[in-house]
């Protein structure tokens, strides 16, 4: 919202304070200055309208010319050097005479350019401080008389703050409201416009009360309160110039003079007010009401617009009007041939406005204030204010009935506010004198004092004027106290903070442990976006239909993801097409999978390790393969308190999108809190994204719930010191045996076996063999058992009898065959 | 016998500089020295030397054996030599690059976020989640969002379509929708849904806002907050927590200033700036950087405890914002694209 200086002035006197001054008194009343913008010219002495009468070349320089120059019957023609090209004989400009100090302490002497004297300076636009325009010289295309002072042609100085008003101040959306704050920050009085108009100003007569005949209001709810004055006999034309000077400085385009006053009051109070021809409201009416399905109106910015019963309207006998508290219709506004007009000044429901102006993609000034709020207790004295100025600007007089419709309830609010609570709320000292001045400054008066005789506390009834509806409670009045005192003036301190003793959310740990393990894995940790396309959910397999957002901003971001990979494989293909090798990349964040006919939100960590495409080492790595992906997979699961070890695992089908059947695993149910897929990305789907070489990945999602807090304390165990006994052993198998179960299996077997006497103490498979002397379909797998006793060294016949008993026992499992 | 023994220990010591492995060492040095070997045959011959000969003859054989024992000795060193030399390989270049993968990287956002809590868990702030699918209730209306806010609008906030159950985001009523989380102020108050007063977390996390991608601009970007409840908590004590974290994070001469500003849940409510003067590419005495207040009463209320008893104050800021500040990014795009040259910058 713009506010202008000069506007302000009216009603405080802020002539002391320089621009920056009170651009930060309002940015320190909570208001953000976006910008501070000067306009106008400022006070130039010894400036005047020339006419240039004839212009020929300098002698001797080839970009100037020499001019003579009409300034006036006072000053009379002037010789004038000037370096310009914009212009032409008979144009009048800017005129400085020596003697002139141009902004920037320009000061304009007599003087001689490369020989040729010159009595003055033809300026431009910047050299004036009226704009930025140095092009040329400032074309006075109005054609002002001669010889005037500059200051009469140019629009007076000013300057306009760009400020940005909370949703809870409202009454700051006008030149009083702020000037109240300003008056009050510096403890200056505040002047409110004189306001002549009474009820006793109305003229009566049988003709004239039938200018309007009635008001009518079918929507009480959205349309509260409804005012009308009916005013004969206007004479429409330019409104005054000081009028137009400010409308301007905000950036409003001067239209006439009863329009600039609606304009003017709207932003002098805060209070919307309309006004219509009252020729053009057919059978003399106003009914305010809901817009007829498929309604059409023509408003002022010549749009056609489509209603519906959602959207109240003013309408006359016959048609609608205005759309209510928003704009008004095109054929019923105010034209050069206007003689008889009809002041709207109404209150619209907040919400009623806003829809309204939603649907039908229109807003405006007035929308804006009522959609934020109008204080209805003001709305008498603004529509006063606005017959003022019409009757002032226009003629005509008050005429008729004034029509009233629908009420306000009175206006009363106190709060109870004990001023040390003040000071227990900030933390620091405001001396109650300081406090009691700061609200009277701002229009909270103290009704009433009383003192508390046990606890000689004090406490004060403050009252609280209508258009400050957001004061409630006395934590209000804290805000108004410092806001006054200068939120800047908050003495500094140092943090006093008892420990808490409080852990780490689960889930920030288990991210963080992920993270530091990944990264320490030399994989580079990647941020993509949550929101995925259709098509990206479908390739990964996703629950498409239950993840898509019921209002998307952007096509390709309209579902949640359900997996990493397919932001990191965005991540590999972008580094890919830039030219720069990559291989790691991981990423740590949230993904929604459907179980059990509803979505859960994961905690996810997801990497994947992708050939170095393009690299060109001195000496060459072995990749990573599957198995690699498996341990890193294993350790993030042991972090969220997973042993995969302990899973069962199982091969990717086909059905599983974006996996390489046979090369890539699934773990885990989420109905159990995690699930996992680990492996080759399937080679076709990452060839179709346009990336080169096989990539690896793996995803482990968590219920974040289901991360355990701590991890439980181990026991330890004592270790035997006597030395271990080994044992190989080859088992033939058929290839499509998964080789843990085969593990499995011997362990059992070998512990059967072994019985109490000692341990099993590990068994690994060291070898996987298909080939010459096993079986074609078969596969032979060589496990390596390592047995150990508590206090004792084993003998050779233990374990030998031991190792014996447990091959007799697995040979006799079908579908297993020792080889010898 | 003399030239007999000469010749044996001159062929020893050719045969034995030409060996190359311990195999043919222990051959040779059977040949030599082992019992069917030739200086035991010459040793076997003293009986047929006459008696008087004899001790001359020992004495030259036993001068034999040693020098075929050095002759051993030397072989075995040069054989042993050898053998390291061959474990070696070739010298290293101290100078060559590493073939292995470069070091990993985190992410400038995790970077920042971590130094927050970092520097917020030296003063008792422990870091708190919370789902980023949220509801209404929790996102909204415990926040002291009045119901026709523009925040709530289609048209800023994602939402999930009225059907759409989640297994593990609580609803406050059965009817609300859900969304997804304009900010981290949500954690708040879940936060204290979950257990009574004193609190003091951080929160940082991924939020949403309908918004146009652009320079500074994305449609989830991320956030932390600050949450301190406690009895007698002034505005006072905000301001030095702010005063702290920007001393802690940007040097001691780093200040800060509040200015009066609105939010729904936070009474009084403050903009905080911070001096920027030595930050890179601003070229401003005064950056804003969060926004923070006192916790408003309803919203202790709104969460069941005592607003008479308790007081408190919450603080947030961008995380995307700060890192932008930090590292001197003037894109907010580059955070979402992953290029190795952008991660690798902050490592």
């Amino acid at each position: 919202m713009k506010i202008s200086r000069n506007w302000l002035q009216s009603y405080v006197d802020l002539a002391s304070f320089p621009d920056d001054e009170i651009s930060r008194a309002i940015t320190f009343l909570g208001f953000e200055v976006e910008g501070v913008l000067r306009t106008g010219a400022p006070r130039l002495d010894s400036v005047f309208v020339g006419e240039v009468l004839t212009r020929e070349k300098h002698p001797n320089a080839d970009k100037l010319s020499v001019c003579s120059v009409d300034v006036g019957p006072q000053h009379g023609t002037k010789t004038i050097v000037c370096g310009a090209q914009n212009y032409k004989v008979g144009d009048r400009v800017p005129v400085a005479l020596p003697g002139a100090v141009l902004p920037g302490n320009f000061e304009i002497k007599q003087s001689k350019i490369r020989g040729q004297s010159s009595d003055g300076m033809m300026c431009s636009g910047r050299e004036l401080g009226v704009g930025e325009d140095h092009a040329g010289l400032l074309i006075l295309t109005d054609r002002p008389a001669v010889g005037l002072p500059i200051n009469e042609v140019l629009p007076a100085a000013d300057t306009v703050f760009d400020i940005e008003v909370t949703p809870n101040r409202p009454d700051c959306l006008s030149h009083l409201g702020i000037a109240r704050e300003i008056a009050a920050f510096f403890k200056r009085e505040l002047r409110y416009p004189e306001i002549r108009f009474t009820a006793n100003s109305v003229s009566a007569g049988a003709v004239e009360s039938e200018l309007l005949r009635s008001v009518r209001v079918d929507s009480q709810q959205d349309c509260p309160l409804y005012t009308a004055y009916a005013i004969a006999g206007v004479k429409i034309g330019p409104s005054p110039g000081w009028m137009q000077d400010r409308l301007r400085a905000i950036g409003l385009r001067p239209i006439n003079n009863v329009v600039d006053v609606g304009n003017y009051v709207l932003h002098e109070y805060g209070q919307p007010v309309h006004t219509f021809d009252a020729a053009n409201l057919r059978g003399r009416q106003i009914i305010v009401r809901p817009a007829a399905d498929g309604e059409t109106m023509t408003t002022l910015d010549g749009k056609e617009r489509i209603m519906d019963p959602s959207m109240l309207v003013i309408a006359d006998a016959e048609r609608s009007v205005a759309v209510a508290g928003i704009m008004g219709g095109m054929d019923s506004g105010i034209s050069d041939g206007t003689v008889d007009l009809v002041l709207e000044v109404a209150i619209f429901r907040r919400q009623s406005v806003r829809t309204t102006s939603r649907r039908l993609g229109l807003s405006s000034d007035a929308a804006y204030r009522y959609e934020r709020g109008v204080d209805p207790h003001s709305l008498q004295e603004a529509a006063h204010r606005t017959l003022d100025l019409i009757l002032d600007t226009a003629g005509g007089k008050v005429v008729g009935k004034i029509h009233r419709v629908g009420s306000d309830v009175p206006w009363q609010r106190e709060i109870l506010l004990r001023p040390e609570f003040v000071n227990e709320r900030l933390g620091f000292t405001v001396p109650f004198e300081e406090m009691k001045a700061s609200l009277e400054s701002l229009e909270l008066s103290i009704t009433r004092e009383e003192t508390d005789l046990e606890t000689n506390a004090v406490q004060w009834t403050v009252s609280i004027p209508s258009w400050r509806d957001d004061l409630d409670r006395p934590i209000d009045l804290v805000e108004e106290i410092l806001r006054l005192h200068g939120t800047d003036r908050i003495p500094s301190a140092v943090v006093t903070s008892p420990g808490l003793l409080a852990e780490d959310d689960p889930l920030v740990i288990f991210n963080r442990k992920a993270t530091e393990y990944l990264v320490g894995h030399d994989f580079h940790e990647c941020v993509n976006y949550t929101l995925r396309s259709r098509k990206e959910q479908e390739d990964a397999g996703g629950a498409v239909d239950d993840l898509v957002l019921s209002n998307p901003f952007v096509e390709d971001q309209s579902h949640l993801r359900a997996s990493l990979v397919g932001g990191l494989l965005e991540s590999l293909k972008l580094n890919q097409a830039r030219g720069v090798v990559v291989s790691r990349l991981a990423e740590i964040g949230r993904t929604f999978l459907k179980e059990g006919g509803q979505l859960w939100e994961c905690a996810t960590v997801g990497f994947l390790v992708a050939e170095p495409v393009g690299e060109r080492n001195w000496k060459s790595r072995e990749l990573d393969d599957f198995y690699s992906i498996k341990h890193h997979l294993g350790a993030i699961a042991s972090f969220a308190g997973i042993d995969l070890a302990r899973q069962p695992l199982a091969s990717v089908t086909s059905s599983e999108s974006g996996w390489q059947p046979g090369h890539a695993c699934v773990a885990g149910l989420l109905s159990h809190g995690w699930t996992a897929r680990f492996g080759l990305l399937s080679l076709s789907a990452v060839k179709s994204l346009g990336i080169e070489g096989k990539v690896y990945a793996g995803v482990l999602a968590v219920l974040p719930e289901k991360i355990p807090a701590d991890m439980k304390r181990r026991r330890y165990k004592p270790l035997s010191i006597h030395p271990p006994a080994l044992r190989d052993l080859s088992v033939v198998v058929d290839d499509s045996k998964a080789s843990d179960e085969v593990r499995k299996t011997l362990a059992k077997v070998t512990r059967e076996a072994v019985g109490n006497a000692f341990q099993l103490e590990s068994l690994q498979v060291f070898d996987v063999y298909k080939g010459q002397g096993v079986t074609e379909g078969k596969k032979s797998l060589a496990f390596s058992l390592v047995f150990r006793a508590d206090g004792r060294t084993l003998t050779d016949e233990e374990v030998n009898a031991a190792f014996q008993k447990l091959q007799d026992r697995l040979a006799a499992i079908p579908g297993y065959v020792l080889r010898k | 016998m003399e030239q007999t023994l000469a010749a044996l220990v001159s062929k020893a010591h050719s045969e034995l500089s030409l060996l190359k492995s311990r195999v043919e060492f222990e051959a040779a040095k059977a040949r030599f020295v082992g019992p069917n070997g030739e200086l035991t045959a010459l040793m076997k011959q003293m009986g047929a030397v006459p008696k008087e000969q004899r001790p001359a003859m020992g004495r030259l054989i036993n001068e034999a054996k040693a020098k075929l024992q050095t002759e051993l000795e030397g072989a075995l060193a040069r054989i042993a030599e050898a053998e390291i030399a061959a474990q070696l390989g070739p010298a290293i270049d101290p100078t060559l690059p590493s073939p292995d993968r470069g070091p990993g990287t985190y992410h400038p956002l995790t970077l920042v976020r971590e130094e927050m809590c970092r520097i917020l868990r030296k003063v008792g702030f422990a870091v708190a989640d919370g789902p980023e699918v949220e509801t209404e209730y929790t996102c909204f209306d415990a926040l002291n969002t009045p119901a026709d806010h523009p925040a709530r609008d289609a048209q800023d906030t994602f939402y999930l379509p009225k059907e759409t159950r989640f297994g593990n985001v609580s609803k406050h009523t059965p009817h609300e929708r859900y969304l997804l989380r304009t900010h981290t102020s949500s954690v708040q108050i879940r936060t204290m849904l979950k257990g009574p007063p004193p609190i003091r977390i951080v929160s940082p996390g991924r939020v949403y806002r309908r918004d146009a991608t652009d320079a500074t601009h994305s449609a989830n970007f991320h956030q932390l907050e600050c949450l301190y409840v406690d009895r007698n908590v002034t505005v006072k004590d905000l301001k030095a927590l702010l005063d702290y974290i920007f001393a802690s994070l940007l040097g001691k001469d780093t200040k800060t200033r509040f200015r009066p500003h609105y939010f729904g849940y936070t009474e009084p409510s403050f903009e905080v700036d911070l001096s920027a003067r030595h930050l890179p590419k601003v070229n401003k005495e005064w950056i804003e950087i969060g926004g923070c207040g006192m916790v408003d009463p309803i919203v202790f209320d709104g969460v069941g405890y005592d607003s008479k008893v308790w007081t408190g104050y919450a603080f947030g800021m961008g995380l995307e914002r700060l890192a932008m500040l930090l590292f001197g990014i003037d894109d907010i795009r580059y955070f979402y694209q992953n290029d190795l040259r952008f991660l690798r910058q902050f490592a």
